[in-house]
């Protein structure tokens, strides 16, 4: 294995098979796919938690010995993991000093300073990674405009440094006042810290997360150097098993933002790969959906589309806006309180951006003080899991309610590897929910596959309009073991015109990887007011040459021909006085003042979008300034000739039989058809209610729809 | 699509009753990120709600601050009186910040925006935001009359079927030091107000609705059902509490009897001081929503908020006094004194809710206001607010530097310093702040705060518990008192306005919460683990804890780990012991 770019380069001529492997808790996926003939192979193996290389190696050797290549010509794997989530939810990383501006220290225990639930008397603020005792005042200061109040006492970091190292310690965080308008301290201390304990690893604020806001910035600095040891490690480790496989290409890592990025520079800032393993699952709905409905007469495929992904514990939506999702600046990790922003750590890297909520096939249903049904966040998990698992979960879950509607197949969940107890299931919905709001067991358990399909639409809603889009007009592309289970009535709910469940939903995340171009994305804070003629526009052209220039250098060095290299300028705009921006996309051309008409009439159509109406008569001013320098995305197409599976000539060869299912529309239980994804061809269609399974998820259909198959094996749900 | 049946079922409402609560967390998402001054986008000084054609309140966003919510849900009635519906239409917007009629601050504006279906207004969206500043004198108790304090609106009409009413607007920006600030946030208020009404007119239309009266019935009714219930749980009688606050220059008494009677509960501030000559005073609107929102957090948090919580408890405080007090007296620290209604209403509670409740806290809220010249000569006014440490649990300690009740954040200091001249020395957790306890009362803070201009400049301090600290329940101890100290070596007092030379700093150290249990309850290892983080002094873990902790390194050790420290277990029993 080797990490040297040129030999990618080299290689990328010749080799043309690509792999992506996504580490998730319960299995690791893996794809293999040759871009020349898109033919692909897909693998699936228990994750081995303790060294998760171990479950990749092996699972490359399979996919490997079943597509009959030899490792020495897979050009690149590109892998995403959520060892990063994990070591922070889970507190494994390293135990790490913090260095902060004398005074200061505490920016990460003060926080907000501010309860994120009004009401609750016993709520608790998310706990700093680095206690107390490790957080040191360091004598130095720099003021907003970059000016040097106090210099810094090198010699007090030089005796910190090596009393860290004395005591063993591995990891320090350098996170120092107004560090983003002048890194000076920040590199100095970082220097005295390599001179006086070379072994020790350092992040510093001005590099991690160059931005204002001293809370925010500090806590992503300090998770990077916390989780930055077991991600090299980890690397090293992968790398090795890789180099002794005969693995002859490069090794890239997948970003939180979609972008993906070399050994080096994930193992630099590895908080950018927080979000990898979820933001691939929706760079592959961005992908599949440009190509929805191939063969259907629908050349355009969907460029703007709801991507859902719903799981054991929890429900994610995106959006995918013109082909391309949308990227947020906010994250917060490890939200302990009803996922409610402000109770989990603030990360301040680009991220894909994405709703997450307490709604999956393990959440747990109850009647409230009030008489009401509700459902989650609370979950079952994996232990003791749904009354149905009969692992001795006795609370009922959005796994049981679908599994009493008939909606779930008790002999062949998960391919049948889980046996479904169906009187568990309805004694626990009848005792907790039933009984209570006397109704009957089917119609508790619908109002329970209801409600947790409201709450998952009224998420997805909030969280489209806060982006100014139109959730009625957004088709819905569903994933993740529960997602093709509720699609159907999340999609009701929403106004959503279609839904698209692809073929291969189970390794979603896999498939992104190979979706994903060669990006990286820079960005720099020149705040001016937009006004005729006080702007230096040789300054701006300047600083947005400058980025474009390094992106190029980067993307070349990673093998990247310069003629396939594009870059995307925008810039954030605000009204004079705001705190929040706008962003706005610039012309490719050099800018000037006749393109301020422009920029204020897309400033205003995107502000009126968002908020309704326009701000006050005052001028406008842009802050950042940004450019995503990319190579071009990789074209997705699949051919099914490894899966050896006998397609029917006609729907009816498909049905594997009848069950009893819930539609209310058609009088509640109601005998309905079951078919086999497997066996469905190209082009069939099946009218609703219907069920189609496969080894990893279940398809509901609900009455007065129709599923189409398409060229890409994706089923297409629209109403009739 | 789904069609609403009349008749609510459970099932039903719980999908409408999510809904409508999406639409205000969207009103206020959009609040905060179109917004111009700090005191709304970082501090998120503000309430968003939505309200029936009865002027009810159905539904508040999901933070914001309790003052303002509630006062607003008041006030919603005045804005009804003074502009019937027939005499709206379609784009008009409505404004005041009279202090009786709302919120009881003149900085505080509330916008209203009636949303219109078939011609006639079906919903009122209302956001309530502290304005950077409303002229008159700069925010301090020092008026005399309300008339000091600032421009006062009545309620009036600042978009006229969506034309801004520019006399309106041209009278405030050239009454305010911020014009575009406070301008700018009144249009943040509007579009969010719209961005609600958008939401609110699309659930309508998805679930055929013309109104959300039915809506509103059963939303209010399950919670005002909800809410007796849970007083009925309790024991019926009469609890008071009386606690003494700083005041502006006597101190001022907070006196509370609650009588719980079945489902009621009458809350009545009689015994407290009268009005004062100060601007400290509350009016009925404000004492009424922070004594609400007690009763809410103490016995029904999980249940949402609206006119049903209300509607079981009865708040009542003598006319003139300064609980109630009487137009046109001094308003505009009314939070100094509002902001301890909550922990006075629990302390008088603790026996019918043994276990449930906080300790006192530093609770009000501390607002520093700061005027002075840019390095270039222009001037600045600029709001702070600052929060202490809150109240011990019964099997918690309290937070630090964490706010109770307000629901306002505090402004990083790279905020302050990129919009001010102003430097900040020092923001750390003040060791030995929080109050002794088996559950130890949250920390406060050091804070310091310097110019670089070469000009003189001023701070107004709108503090309290500088002379009466918080106390602690159930045998748990007292939080520090809070501090206001000039590097100059000045006395000054507190809630007036301070002139200060370039090169005085300006020491503002936060009280800290009080706490709960008996401190020699406190388990060892914890108080060995506070010892090392420095949350409590190796002096305050003998006098407080009666533990015994002895530092093994050197002086001169920068790192020093919890291996460095050991109790002296002979010494700690003998002190528990004793």
């Amino acid at each position: 294995m080797t990490h040297n770019n040129s030999g990618a380069a080299e290689n990328a001529a010749e080799s043309k098979f690509r792999v992506g492997v996504d580490i998730g808790g319960t299995f690791t996926d893996l794809f293999l796919l040759n871009d020349a003939t898109h033919e692909f192979v897909v693998g699936k193996i228990l994750t081995t938690p303790q060294d998760p290389s171990e479950a990749i190696e092996a699972g490359l050797r399979e996919i490997l010995a079943q597509a009959n290549v030899p490792a020495q010509s897979i050009r690149q794997i590109i892998h995403g993991t959520t060892l990063v989530a994990n070591a922070l939810i889970e507190r494994k990383g390293a135990p790490t000093a913090l260095l902060a501006t004398d005074g200061f220290r505490d920016a990460t225990e003060i926080g907000r300073e501010q309860r994120y639930e009004l009401y609750d008397l016993m709520l608790e603020m998310p706990q700093p990674l680095v206690p107390r005792h490790l957080r040191f005042d360091i004598p130095e200061r720099i003021l907003s405009d970059g000016s040097i109040h106090q210099e810094l006492d090198v010699a007090h970091v030089e005796r910190l440094a090596h009393e860290l190292q004395a005591a063993g310690f591995e990891a320090v965080a350098i996170a120092f006042l107004n560090s983003f308008i002048n890194p000076q301290h920040e590199c100095a201390a970082r220097d005295a810290v390599a001179r006086v304990a070379p072994t020790i690893r350092v992040s510093i604020s001005s590099e991690v997360a160059p931005e204002i806001r001293e809370y925010d910035r500090t806590s992503t600095t300090v998770a990077n150097i916390y989780v930055q040891g077991r991600v090299e490690d980890y690397l090293r480790e992968l790398g090795a098993r890789m180099g002794a496989l005969g693995v002859g290409g490069s090794l890239l890592l997948m970003l939180s933002s979609g972008g993906v990025a070399t050994v080096e520079t994930a193992v630099r800032f590895p908080v950018r790969l927080l979000e990898s393993g979820p933001a691939a699952g929706v760079l592959a709905a961005a992908a599949f959906g440009a190509k929805v409905g191939a063969g259907m007469g629908q050349v355009d495929g969907l460029a703007n589309l709801l991507s859902f992904d719903m799981g054991g514990t929890t429900a994610k939506f995106a959006i995918i806006d013109r082909g391309q999702p949308l990227i947020s600046h906010d994250f917060e990790v490890d939200r302990r309180y009803r996922f409610r922003k402000g109770s989990g750590l603030p990360i301040k890297t680009p991220v894909i951006e994405m709703i997450e909520i307490g709604a999956g096939g393990g959440s747990i249903a109850r009647v409230n003080s009030l008489g009401l049904l509700k459902v989650g966040p609370e979950s079952a998990g994996a232990q003791p899991g749904p009354a149905c698992y009969g692992h001795g979960g006795s609370l009922p879950t959005v796994t049981d309610a679908d599994l009493i509607l008939g909606y779930l197949n008790p002999d062949f969940f998960l391919g049948g590897g889980i046996a479904l107890d169906v009187s568990g299931a309805r004694r626990a919905v009848d005792e907790h929910i039933a009984q209570p709001l006397g109704l009957s067991i089917e119609q508790a358990a619908w109002g329970i596959h209801q409600i947790v399909n409201e709450n998952m639409a009224s998420a997805a809603r909030v969280h489209a309009i806060e982006r100014g889009k139109d959730p009625a007009g957004l088709p819905i592309f569903a994933f993740g073991g529960a997602g093709p289970v509720h699609a159907f009535r999340v999609a009701a709910a929403l106004g959503a015109p279609s839904v698209v469940i692809p073929f291969g939903a189970g390794v979603m995340s896999a498939i992104g990887f190979l979706t994903a171009p060669l990006a990286f994305d820079f960005a720099r804070s020149l705040p001016v007011k937009l006004e005729g003629s006080s702007l230096d526009w040789p300054r701006i052209n300047g600083l947005l040459g400058e980025m474009q220039a390094e992106g190029r250098a980067l993307l070349q060095a990673s093998g990247v021909l310069p003629q396939d290299i594009s870059h995307t300028c925008s810039v954030e705009v605000r009204y004079a006085g705001q705190g929040h921006e706008v962003g706005v996309v610039l012309p490719d051309d050099l800018l000037s003042a006749d393109h301020l008409p422009a920029i204020r009439a897309t400033f205003e159509a995107e502000y009126l979008r968002l908020y309704s109406r326009l701000g006050p008569p005052v001028p406008l001013e842009a802050i950042t300034w940004r450019v995503v320098s990319s190579s071009p995305k990789p074209a997705l197409s699949l051919v099914r000739s490894h899966l050896n599976q006998s397609i029917a000539s006609h729907p009816d060869d498909a049905r594997k039989g009848t069950r009893p299912a819930y539609f209310p529309e058609v009088g509640g239980m109601t005998e309905t058809p079951v078919y086999d994804r497997y066996a469905l061809a190209k082009g069939m269609c099946i009218s609703g209610p219907a069920i189609i399974e496969e080894r990893e998820s279940t398809l509901i259909i609900g009455s007065g729809a129709t599923a189409a198959v398409d060229e890409l094996w994706n089923i297409i749900l629209t109403h009739d | 699509m789904t069609k609403l049946v009349p008749g609510l079922n459970p099932i039903t409402l719980e999908v409408l009753w999510n809904r409508i609560l999406a639409v205000v967390n969207e009103q206020q998402v959009a609040l905060i990120r179109t917004a111009f001054s700090t005191v709304v986008r970082d501090s998120q000084d503000l309430a968003c709600g939505v309200f029936d054609q009865r002027a009810r309140m159905v539904a508040q966003s999901m933070t914001g601050t309790p003052g303002h919510i509630n006062a607003m849900a008041t006030g919603m009635k005045h804005f009804m009186k003074a502009f019937p519906p027939e005499t709206l239409s379609a784009g008009d917007v409505l404004i005041t910040n009279d202090p009786w009629q709302t919120a009881g601050q003149i900085n505080d504006f509330t916008v209203v925006t009636p949303i219109f279906k078939l011609g006639r207004p079906i919903a009122y969206f209302a956001t309530c935001c502290h304005a950077p500043d409303i002229g008159g004198r700069v925010f301090s108790a020092e008026a005399k009359e309300v008339y000091e304090e600032g421009l006062r609106i009545p309620i009036m009409k600042l978009f006229v079927a969506g034309v801004p009413n520019d006399v309106l607007i041209n009278i405030i920006r050239s009454n305010v030091r911020t014009p575009d600030e406070t301008i700018g946030d009144l249009y943040a208020q509007m579009s969010s107000n719209a961005v609600g009404g958008r939401s609110l007119l699309r659930l309508l239309e998805e679930f055929s609705l013309n109104d959300i009266e039915a809506l509103s019935d059963a939303i209010i009714d399950r919670s005002e059902r909800a809410m007796r219930l849970a007083i009925r749980s309790l024991t019926n009688g009469t609890y008071t509490h009386e606690t003494w606050t700083d005041g502006f220059d006597d101190p001022i008494l907070i006196k509370v009897t609650v009588t719980i009677r079945d489902e009621d509960i009458d809350i009545d501030f009689g015994g407290s001081s009268p009005q004062s000559r100060w601007g400290i005073n509350v009016v009925l609107n404000y004492t009424h929503a922070y004594a609400s929102f007690a009763m809410k957090a103490a016995i029904c948090p999980d249940v949402p908020h609206n006119d049903g919580a209300f509607a079981p408890v009865h708040v009542s405080a003598p006319h003139g006094c300064i609980l109630n007090c009487i137009d046109p007296a001094p308003v505009a620290s009314r939070n100094i004194i509002g902001h301890f209604l909550p922990c006075v209403i629990f302390s008088a509670l603790a026996p019918v809710l043994p276990g449930r409740l906080i300790a006192n806290g530093a609770d009000p809220l501390w607002m520093s206001v700061w005027r002075g010249k840019r390095l270039t000569g222009e001037p600045y006014i600029f709001t702070v607010f600052q929060c202490g440490g809150s109240g011990a649990r019964s099997t918690k300690d309290g937070l630090n530097a964490t706010g109770f009740p307000s629901g306002v954040a505090g402004v990083p200091a790279e905020v302050i310093e990129s919009l001010t001249p102003i430097v900040l020395h020092r923001r750390e957790l003040r060791t030995d702040s929080g109050g002794p306890g088996m559950q130890r009362g949250g920390l406060g803070q050091w804070t310091e705060f310097g110019s670089r201009s070469a000009a003189d400049w001023q701070v107004s301090p709108l503090i309290d518990r500088t002379k009466f600290p918080a106390s602690g329940t159930a045998g748990g101890g007292f939080g520090a008192a809070g501090e206001f100290i000039l590097t100059d070596g000045r006395q000054a007092q507190p809630k007036s306005i301070v002139l200060l030379e370039p090169t005085t700093r300006v020491q503002l150290n936060l009280p800290g919460g009080g706490g709960y249990g008996s401190p020699h309850e406190r388990p060892v290892e914890i108080v060995l683990a506070d010892v090392v983080n420095g949350y409590v002094s190796l002096e305050a873990a003998v006098r407080h804890y009666g533990v015994v902790v002895r530092y093994l390194g050197a002086p001169s050790q920068l790192v020093r780990l919890p291996k460095d420290y050991a109790v002296d277990w002979a010494a700690t029993e003998k002190l528990r012991a004793a």
